[in-house]
Formats: structure tokens, C-alpha cells, sequence
């Protein structure tokens, strides 16, 4: 395992900026999980560090060594591809032992047996290695892609959604699965994502990157509780923050223009409140119900008590407690 | 539901254009409309497939001679059979049947499937050489047969020009089309000019189909070009080369037109592939029983070893 930098390095395809002046280092055995949405330049920082692209300005450091103008062989990183790229004329077990077999390794047979039959009981895939890699189910498919880059010690194993094709029941399971083996493996880990659970429960730090820009890089809880931005602040927490206007309620910093209320930012009380909202519509969760109510004609969702006795067309009064606040260009604002 | 209903009004707004029509293709079962729609299909190939051939087969156990249709047709077994397979002569015909078959399939694939991975590097211009490449298979095999006779001729033909300019052999000291040794090659150069860029195409095909993430999974694994090539490229598109190759040993098991534009069979039976044999004996030598027999001999061939090719090229698929 090793330390991995990226310097101030941008990718640009044709016209579209995919990544622009982008520096992050990941420290040796850290985790770290890129979060951002579908084009905003995630997947093409991996395949810069991975050296499936070359950068147009900028480097790329592993261990120390600059590697921007390596091939990927020459780069010692495992990658495991959103759409699995498996060999399909291969097994499960050619699938995995195929990068031990590299004459450039010369890992003895023997040895990448047990290898192999180690990472497929740790994937529980250890009935499935002599199938075809195109007789798998998606969820198969995609542990032997991770059981592939399980099987060498690269100095950082690069993930592009990994999880992303799984049911929900199993994707909880290799969540754990996942964080578990790289703390015992102690694995340089940069993982991408747009599921925030995912960033939140693994990652020893989280950046969050948007239209080719790393926004900001921190431990989970830094990002949930110190955005810097808005755009950062509605990447997490689930309901989504609530983005209201500053004017609906008193008492703001001047320079706001802009209140982001997750869920603990609002107390609701039947009366007494800083603002009044009418109930929209309840989900119930079973644990939890998502409320949707109406504030001066902006929708706002959050958490409530199932036990809660409130229905449609009902009206609350909502209490601000510390929330966050943001300027017109999105910017954050001290209270 | 609305929009179910609404579809069964547009049906029925349709019906009173020609409700007896209507009616009576809905009085038909699903099954009867299936048999409406491939009765045509069938009739056609019963008469020009089914009945020639059941007939052919007919006339190989006979001594019927097409050019003596009136003389009484005698039953004679499988006397053609015994003496086909017992002639030299037929013998001779399949080995360069077989010459031919053999090292026209094998350069048009070696030739092809190179062609094809170079032009799947996706070079500057590649669309324009593909286009070139592909010419000689858009030629009629009679052009072909023509133009090459021309390219062959020692005393004015490119070809031997071209070899004499290399080798510094005088070009008309050798003909291509009229020795011995050399006619069955010269046939073997035209037909792999001429089909290599169907092989091309084909393996182009396969080589395409495979995804470039494959390959990206395979840099990253540390795999060399070599290997690339060996362990994903060759296995990846082997269905396809396999199929080019059954295609292509079909087509030059039977091939008559070409080598009989060029060297008609000759010099004296050097190029005589199996269909000019059976040609002569059929239209030559208005031997109509024994030609059937060789041709339901050669039919037999093609197919019995067609199938087990089909079935190898199943396994490969499969894997």
C-alpha cells in the first residue's frame, strides 16, 4: 500500500471540462470516497490515477513517484469498473487469478490457488469459481470484480461504484464486507460514489467533487456538519437539506440569503414556532415518517415520529434550531 | 385501462373498410394464419431445393443420360457409388479440391483476421482502406476469372511483371495458368484476393464486439500487448474467425466459376476442383446417373463435414 497525490490536475474531453485543477492526496490505508453526481468528474479522476487517461496538466504521485506518464501496468493500482469487466470466456477463477498470472509477478500456481480461493470465500463466491464469468448474476458478477482487485496488493485499489448494480439487502452486507477487509488489509482505498450512505459508512474521509472541481475533502462528519457551500450541504443527509429562502424567517445573518434546514435544524410544535407550514403529505417509513410540508409555498421535507398524530392539511409551526446559513452565490455564512 | 380500450376502438374503427376480410382472418386460428404465412416459403422449397435434390438421388441409383431422355432408365443400385469411389481420377479431383479448400481458407484467414486488426486500430483513414480492401469481394468472380487471365499472360500480364521485377526472373520464362506446379497456386492467389476482405469483414465484426473496458480491466491487470492478444483478442473473436472459415470452406468446396474462367481445369487436370469434374461428367459426357452420384457424394461431404464444424463452433461459443 502506499500514498497516492493528485496535483493540480485537469482532464479535459473535447469541450467538456472533466476535471479541472484538481489536487487530493490519500494517505497510506486511508479510505477515501469521492461523492459527487453522475458527470461530475469522479470516474475520470480514477482512470487518471488508474493511467486509463492522461491528464492534459497536472500529476499524478504514487509513492512518492511520479507516475502521470506510466501506462497502467506500470502503475501497480487495481481497479474495479462500474460495469464489472469481467473476461467473459473466462471462469471465475481465470477471472481472478488472470493479473497474479502475469508473467511480470511470476506468483507460483500453487500460490494463486490459495489466493484466489481465499478472496472467493471472503466474497462468498467459493462455489461459483469454476462457473463462466457470463453465468453469474450481476451481484456475482460484481464480487469476482472485486474479488479480481482483492487478489493482488496493489498500492491503492481505485472503485468506480462498485456496489452500484447490487440489491439493496446485499449492497448492506458488502458495505461492511468492504470497510472490514480494508482495515484488516489496511488498503489505500479510493472509492467512488453517488450514494452517500456508502461514503458516509466507509470512508475515513469524503470529497466532494462537482462539475470537475474537489469542493471539499473531510472526515464525514466535517462535510455534514461544515459544509462550505450549499451544493456540498445537499450532497448529504438524508431527507435532503432544505434550501429556503432567508426572508421566510427572521433573525438571519445579513449576508444570508439562503437557510439550509436538515431535519435536526427543525423543531415542530403545534403552535409557538418561528414559521408556520401545512402538512402536504406523510411517508410513512415504519421507524420514521418523512413530512412534507409547505412553507410560503416551498416545499420542505423532514423527519417526524410515526407516532406523531398529524395528517394532510394539518398545520405546524416549525422552530429553527442552529441551522445553516448561505450567501446568494451559495457560499457559507457564519450565524 | 383507458388506453387498452382506446386501442381496441382504433382495431375496430378499421373493421367496416373490408369486413369480410376481417372476419375471415379472424375466424383463423393463431395457427392456421401461421401456416398461411409460411405455406409460400415451403412450396417454394420444396420445388426448387427438396424435389431436385430427392430426384438427383433418384437418378444416381439409374443410367438415365439427360441428352437420351427417351432411352429406357435402368436400375443399377449403387453401382455409381462403388465406381466413383474406386475411380483415381475422382481421387485426383478431390485432392485439389482439397489443395485448393485448404490453403485458401487458411491465407484468407491468416490475411483477413491481420487486416482486420489492424484496421480495428482505428488509424486516421481507416474507413477509406477499409472501402479499398473490401473492392475485389464487390467483383463478380467472372470479371475476376477474366481480368487475372490478363494479369497471368507471360508476355503483357502485371503479375509476371511484377514477380520478374522483384525477382529479376525473366517474366515471360514462367505462366502462372499453364504449368503444372504452379496453376494450382495461381488459383489459390486470386480466390484469396479476392475473398480475404470478406474474411476481414467478418473478423472485423468480432473484433469490434469485444469492449474496451476488457481491455482497460486487462492494462490495469498488467497484461502485455502479447498476452492482450492471446488471452482476450484470439478467444474473443475466435466464434467469428471460425464462422469465416466455415463460410469460406463451403463457398471453395463447390467452386466452379472462377477456376473455370481461369484455367478451365487445365493443364490437363491440375485445377480440376471437384464441380469441373462433375461438370464434365454431367454436360460433357451426358453422364446424368454417375454425375448425380458425385454430386450427392460431394453434397454428403460438404454437409456431414459442415456439421460437425457447426457443432465445434457451438462448443467454442458456449465456453
Amino acid at each position: 500500500m502506499a500514498k497516492v497525490e493528485i496535483r493540480a490536475v485537469s482532464k479535459a474531453f473535447n469541450k467538456t471540462q472533466a476535471v479541472s485543477n484538481l489536487s487530493l492526496t490519500i494517505g497510506d490505508g486511508e479510505f477515501v470516497a469521492l461523492l459527487g453526481p453522475t458527470g461530475a468528474g469522479k470516474t475520470t479522476t480514477l482512470r487518471l490515477i488508474a493511467g486509463l487517461e492522461m491528464p492534459d496538466s497536472g500529476s499524478v504521485r504514487i509513492d512518492e513517484r511520479d507516475v502521470t506518464g506510466d501506462a497502467p501496468a506500470d502503475r501497480d493500482v487495481a481497479f474495479v469498473f462500474q460495469q464489472y469487466s469481467l473476461y467473459p470466456h473466462l471462469t471465475v477463477f481465470e477471472n481472478m487469478a488472470f493479473s497474479l498470472r502475469a508473467p511480470i509477478r511470476r506468483v507460483p500456481e500453487a500460490e494463486i490457488r490459495i489466493k484466489v480461493q481465499e478472496v472467493a470465500r471472503l466474497l462468498h463466491i467459493e462455489t461459483k469459481l469454476d462457473n463462466k464469468a457470463t453465468q453469474l448474476s450481476g451481484g456475482q458478477m460484481q464480487r469476482v470484480a472485486i474479488g479480481r482487485a482483492l487478489v493482488r496488493s496493489p498500492s491503492i485499489y481505485l472503485m468506480d461504484e462498485p456496489l452500484s448494480s447490487l440489491d439493496a439487502k446485499l449492497r448492506g452486507e458488502m458495505r461492511l464486507e468492504l470497510k472490514r477487509i480494508q482495515t484488516d488489509l489496511g488498503a489505500t482505498i479510493l472509492y467512488v460514489t453517488h450514494d452517500q450512505t456508502e461514503a458516509m459508512t466507509m470512508a475515513s474521509r469524503i470529497g466532494v467533487i462537482e462539475s470537475g472541481r474537489l469542493m471539499q475533502i473531510g472526515t464525514p462528519r466535517e462535510i455534514y456538519e461544515n459544509p462550505i457551500n450549499a451544493h456540498v450541504a445537499a450532497r448529504l443527509g438524508q431527507p435532503a437539506i432544505n434550501l429556503l429562502p432567508a426572508a421566510l424567517f427572521a433573525g438571519v445573518p445579513p449576508a444570508a440569503a439562503t437557510v439550509g434546514a436538515r431535519t435536526e435544524h427543525l423543531t415542530i410544535a403545534r403552535g409557538g414556532g418561528d414559521v408556520s407550514a401545512t402538512v402536504t403529505r406523510i411517508e410513512h417509513l415504519g421507524d420514521q415518517s418523512y413530512l412534507h410540508l409547505d412553507i410560503g409555498g416551498r416545499p420542505v421535507v423532514t423527519l417526524s415520529d410515526p407516532e406523531a398524530s398529524l395528517g394532510a392539511g394539518d398545520t405546524v409551526s416549525l422552530r429553527l434550531n442552529k441551522p445553516l446559513f448561505f450567501d446568494a452565490a451559495g457560499g457559507r455564512v457564519a450565524a | 385501462m383507458n388506453d387498452l380500450s382506446t386501442s381496441s376502438q382504433i382495431t375496430y374503427q378499421a373493421v367496416p373498410i373490408r369486413p369480410g376480410t376481417i372476419r375471415r382472418i379472424r375466424g383463423l386460428s393463431d395457427q392456421a394464419l401461421a401456416w398461411l404465412f409460411i405455406t409460400p416459403t415451403i412450396v417454394l422449397l420444396l420445388a426448387i431445393n427438396i424435389f431436385p435434390l430427392v430426384w438427383t438421388i433418384y437418378l444416381s441409383f439409374t443410367n438415365y443420360r439427360a441428352n437420351r431422355a427417351n432411352a429406357p432408365t435402368i436400375w443399377l443400385g449403387a453401382d455409381w457409388y462403388q465406381s466413383i469411389l474406386t475411380d483415381p481420377d475422382i481421387w485426383a479431383a478431390m485432392q485439389v479440391t482439397a489443395h485448393f479448400v485448404v490453403w485458401t481458407v487458411l491465407i484468407e484467414t491468416v490475411l483477413g483476421f491481420g487486416l482486420a486488426f489492424l484496421i480495428d486500430k482505428k488509424f486516421r483513414g481507416h474507413g477509406l482502406w477499409t472501402t479499398i480492401i473490401l473492392l475485389p469481394m464487390m467483383l463478380s468472380p467472372a470479371v475476376v476469372g477474366n481480368f487475372w487471365t490478363f494479369l497471368y499472360q507471360p508476355q503483357i500480364g502485371l503479375f509476371n511483371y511484377v514477380v520478374a521485377f522483384f525477382t529479376g526472373r525473366e517474366a515471360s520464362s514462367f505462366q502462372m495458368l499453364g504449368d503444372v506446379t504452379l496453376s494450382p497456386w495461381a488459383i489459390v492467389i486470386v480466390d484469396a484476393w479476392m475473398w480475404t476482405p470478406y474474411v476481414m469483414l467478418i473478423c472485423l465484426a468480432g473484433l469490434r464486439s469485444i469492449p474496451d473496458y476488457i481491455y482497460e480491466a486487462a492494462e490495469v491487470d498488467r497484461a502485455s500487448n502479447w498476452r492482450q492478444f492471446w488471452s482476450i483478442t484470439l478467444p474473443m473473436a475466435l466464434p467469428f474467425i471460425m464462422l469465416a472459415v466455415l463460410f469460406r470452406g463451403i463457398e471453395n468446396f463447390k467452386m466452379f466459376d472462377m477456376v473455370n474462367l481461369l484455367t478451365g481445369g487445365g493443364p490437363g487436370s491440375t485445377t480440376e476442383v471437384a464441380s469441373i469434374t462433375l461438370k464434365r461428367a454431367a454436360f460433357e459426357s451426358w453422364r446424368t446417373g454417375y454425375s448425380s452420384a458425385f454430386a450427392i457424394i460431394l453434397f454428403v461431404t460438404v454437409f456431414g463435414l459442415a456439421n460437425i464444424y457447426v457443432k465445434a463452433l457451438n462448443r467454442v461459443k458456449s465456453r
